[in-house]
């Protein structure tokens, strides 16, 4: 039957990714009452958040178990297209001679 | 003349032009991860703009992001993590056969994202009070930097548009509830709640990003 | 239930199937009356809608063109207000590339052929596909009451800070773009998981035909691309009605970050217009060869390498906006990598017609034309991205003249073309093969005298969307002027013809042109199932050296007698086949 197919996740394991996540949230804001210098508070920030988006695309959307490899690949040029989007444009935006005139 | 394909499974879901259950589930699936890539894009034009904002004014956006309250984006955010966990339990278990309890998760999910919407309501409301709006209208004297509105203008957009995205999430949880309900899924057939699953979890994903970009700068 | 999905080819029991040339109903006339084409899932009268739509925008915006062509006949222009002018030019360019040419060919053609050039009964998404032509007909609604209200005089690319004040009707018609977006959005998801998902057995990505290479390259593009444009549209709404100030520079917003939101997705948009076009090209070249279609990776890889490269190149558009000097080098760089995989696929095709037994009919000739003015388009094109000389020739007839030889000269030419050759198939009758060749020939010269001199006028200085001009430009734009009218009679004599094919047309045959794809194996027109056996393919699309019998196997039993037991491979398993008896 169709179900021999989908893998089924572990209530437990569902469980234990949600408290990992609740817990990567508490850090986050915590290190954002430190008020670290940039750009390490950026980086901080932005690192957990990256941690966090992945759990949630590996377990709970499943990718880690996807047989599929294409789909994980969509997934994946999403990301590079609107890399090449913001990276272009900051080649020209943090390039400029003078960036907004009149401002 | 038959017009069926002998293989195609006589399951009264499986649509005609597919040969079989696993085919069309593959074929839905394939389908939402595609779109879920165009929200990527289109949630990503308003992070470069973010990005290229904030490149040229980074003390302007260390300056209003102190504003808002680091607490209460905390709080929607473990708010949206726990909707993604019930989120998925309910497919756990539609996936085991146990469709009651799908529909006490859906239920929750919803109650979770409608909490979400509440929470942005009450800080929309409470920063308009003071004047904070986006763009030309901003009126807020409290922040010293006189270009704070760009960051506000921004902080509106991408809240505001990832808030349309929670309400339509949350539409397509009340008609799974229904559908679900009925009876209309099982452990054979439960593809709209897996797809629907999938963009429930692409909404958090977005959350995730924009809680240290609005109110983690300082 | 066991999977078949091995590595190892899967033995499969065909038979030959007969070809019904006349079967007692077929797609158009299986179910009567206007709901069921209103409310059809079926992909081939969901493709003639959208060929009905488009071909009367294509009318409006084409009308559009005579009148800024007759505008321009006196330099100092008394024919038109210069608002006037600004709204025609607007209008015809709005409506050509977000109504026309970007549904184009994907939408009509592709939605016709592409399930039943892959052997399928229709695409992925059948309902989802109806919902994308309801989606483009409410957005051209919006453009519509756009247009009645008295028009947009922005042109085309919206530029702020003036599209944000700008009076005219801005709001309707981004509204309209915004929503057309979405229905090219989502035909762009269908047609990737239908080529994913429902190819019929043995048909390997290696042995599709190069049209469909190229609507799959195309709908990457419409995928990755169209959101932005989305995001772009709704910024601009925004900005118009709460004021919000991303844009606008009295703001503090930067008004050439909205010329990079919107050339991200605009500069892919010219090869989601153009990429399908090649698609045809190949089909043509090599049927009209009686050839196989020469270095067929090269064109099917080459298609999704200009997908890819076309995403890194938007700043061209932007070379004397104020962008950082950086920028416009590499933008300028990447632009001439461009000209590389679209120069193979010209020279591909013109091994494929070397030593070919060639017949000039009319798809043909279109094609033939295509190889002219497309490489005539794409080699001023790398003239314009070259940085010190876009400084002179940007906004210069020299770009007018550039777009029109690559989108008119050879989108809408190879469309003409494979709406030409695959006439026959969706309409089931022949078209006059004269009448065809006046009206190419009307067409090409006429194309030719428009905006050949619009090169000319270019270089010399003459600037772009100005409704009057220097007098010694007066001979350059009168010759344009007639050559736009010889072109009007061409398409005229074309509505006729094709019309008149449609009411006394003889009955088309179901492979008039004697190819190999598996849309000709079918009647004309197709069935409504589009093949009532599943289609079993050995041989690739291009093999004429093949009995067109050979083309005609499927599955023992897929007609509902016989059969292969619970066996349904994966589509595009390799296969061996087994011919059966029964």
């Amino acid at each position: 039957m169709s179900e021999q197919h989908h893998h089924i996740v572990p209530v437990k394991t569902l469980i234990t990714i949600g408290a990992i996540l609740v817990f990567l949230t508490i850090l986050t804001v915590f290190f954002g009452y430190l008020h670290l210098p940039s750009p390490y508070n950026a980086i901080v920030a932005i690192g957990i958040a990256i941690i966090k988006s992945s759990l949630v695309v590996m377990f709970f959307m499943n990718l880690y178990w996807e047989h599929r490899r294409f789909n994980i690949m969509v997934f994946l040029a999403g990301l590079v297209f609107l890399s090449i989007f913001i990276g272009l444009t900051m080649l020209d935006t943090m390039y400029r001679s003078h960036i907004v005139p009149g401002f | 003349m038959s017009q069926v394909n002998v293989a195609t499974e006589n399951k009264s879901f499986v649509q005609h032009h597919f040969v079989d259950a696993e085919q069309q589930f593959d074929t839905a699936k394939l389908g939402m991860w595609i779109f879920l890539v165009t929200e990527i894009l289109f949630f990503g034009g308003l992070f470069c703009a973010y990005v290229v904002f904030r490149s040229w004014y980074p003390q302007t956006f260390m300056a209003a992001s102190g504003h808002l309250d680091k607490i209460l984006g905390g709080a929607d955010t473990v708010d949206l993590i726990c909707s993604s966990v019930t989120m998925a339990l309910a497919i756990h278990y539609i996936q085991v056969g146990k469709e009651k309890l799908t529909f006490i998760l859906l239920g929750i999910t919803f109650l979770f994202g409608a909490a979400f919407i509440g929470s942005h309501l009450y800080e929309w409301l409470d920063e308009m009070s003071v004047g904070i709006y986006p763009g030309s209208a901003y009126a807020f004297k409290g922040i010293s930097d006189p270009h704070a509105y760009v960051f506000f203008t921004l902080y509106y957009l991408m809240t505001g548009l990832h808030g349309i995205h929670v309400l339509v999430g949350m539409g397509l949880m009340a008609w799974l509830m229904v559908k679900t309900k009925r009876g209309r899924f099982s452990s054979e057939y439960y593809t709209p709640i897996e797809i629907t699953g999938l963009y429930w979890h692409f909404v958090d994903l977005i959350w995730i990003f924009l809680l240290p970009l609005l109110y983690l700068v300082d | 239930m066991d999977s078949t999905e091995t590595k190892n080819k899967i033995k499969l029991k065909v038979r030959h199937f007969p070809l019904d040339e006349n079967p007692p109903s077929h797609y158009a006339n299986n179910k009567k009356g206007i709901k069921s084409w209103l409310l059809t899932r079926d992909h081939k009268r969901i493709g003639i809608m959208y060929l009905c739509t488009i071909t009367l925008v294509f009318l409006f915006a084409g009308i559009m063109a005579l009148l800024i062509r007759l505008s321009l006949w006196n330099p100092a222009n008394h024919i038109v207000a210069a608002k006037t002018y600004d709204i025609l030019f607007t209008l015809h360019g709005t409506m050509m590339i977000f109504l026309f040419l970007v549904p184009g060919v994907p939408t009509t053609l592709g939605n016709f052929f592409l399930p039943m050039m892959i052997g399928a009964k229709d695409v992925a998404f059948p309902r989802l596909n109806l919902a994308s032509y309801y989606i483009y007909v409410a957005g051209a609604i919006f453009t519509i009451f756009a247009i009645i209200n008295g028009g947009v005089d922005t042109g085309w690319t919206f530029y702020t800070p003036y599209s944000i004040h700008s009076t005219t009707n801005v709001l309707p018609m981004t509204i309209g773009i915004f929503i057309i977006g979405f229905s090219s959005i989502l035909t762009g998801l269908n047609f990737i998981v239908t080529m994913h998902k429902l190819r019929a057995p043995g048909l390997s990505w290696g042995k599709l035909p190069l049209f469909t290479w190229s609507i799959y390259a195309t709908s990457i593009i419409q995928v990755l691309a169209t959101p932005v444009l989305a995001i772009t549209v709704s910024l601009l709404i925004m900005e118009r009605v709460l004021h919000i100030g991303i844009f606008n520079p009295a703001l503090g917003g930067d008004p050439i970050l909205y010329q990079h939101f919107f050339w991200f997705y605009s500069h892919p948009a010219v090869y989601i217009m153009i990429v399908p076009g090649f698609g045809i090209i190949s089909e043509l070249i090599g049927t009209f060869s009686k050839k196989r279609v020469f270095g067929y990776w090269f064109i099917a890889i080459s298609s999704l390498a200009i997908a890819f490269l076309g995403f890194l190149v938007w700043g061209h558009h932007m070379f004397v906006s104020g962008q950082s000097a950086l920028a416009s080098t590499v933008f300028s760089l990447i632009t001439f990598l461009i000209g590389i995989p679209t120069g193979i696929k010209i020279f591909n095709w013109l091994a494929t017609m070397y030593k070919g037994s060639i017949t000039l009919k009319t798809p043909m000739l279109y094609a033939l034309s295509f190889i002219f003015l497309f490489t005539i388009g794409g080699i001023t094109g790398i003239m314009l991205g070259a940085l010190s000389v876009d400084v002179h020739l940007h906004a210069t007839y020299y770009v007018v003249a550039h777009f029109h030889y690559v989108m008119f000269g050879g989108m809408l030419i190879a469309f003409i073309g494979g709406l030409h050759y695959w006439w026959p198939k969706m309409t089931g009758k022949m078209y006059s093969e004269t009448m065809g060749r006046i009206s190419w020939f009307l067409v090409f010269v006429g194309f030719n005298v428009t905006f050949f001199p619009q090169f000319i006028l270019g270089a010399k200085g003459m600037p772009r969307r100005y409704y009057n001009y220097l007098p010694q430009f007066e001979t350059l734009h009168r010759t344009s002027t007639v050559g736009s009218w010889i072109l009007g009679l061409g398409f005229l004599l074309m509505a006729v013809y094709l019309i008149h094919s449609l009411v006394k047309g003889k009955k088309a045959p179901s492979n008039p042109w004697n190819a190999r794809t598996l849309e000709w194996m079918t009647s004309s027109p197709p069935i409504g199932e589009n093949f009532n056996y599943t289609p079993v393919v050995t041989h690739g699309p291009y093999d004429f050296h093949r009995p067109v019998s050979e083309f005609l196997l499927g599955l023992a039993g897929s007609d509902g007698h016989g059969g292969n037991g619970d066996l349904h491979p994966e589509g595009g398993t390799p296969v061996t086949v087994e011919e059966s008896n029964n």
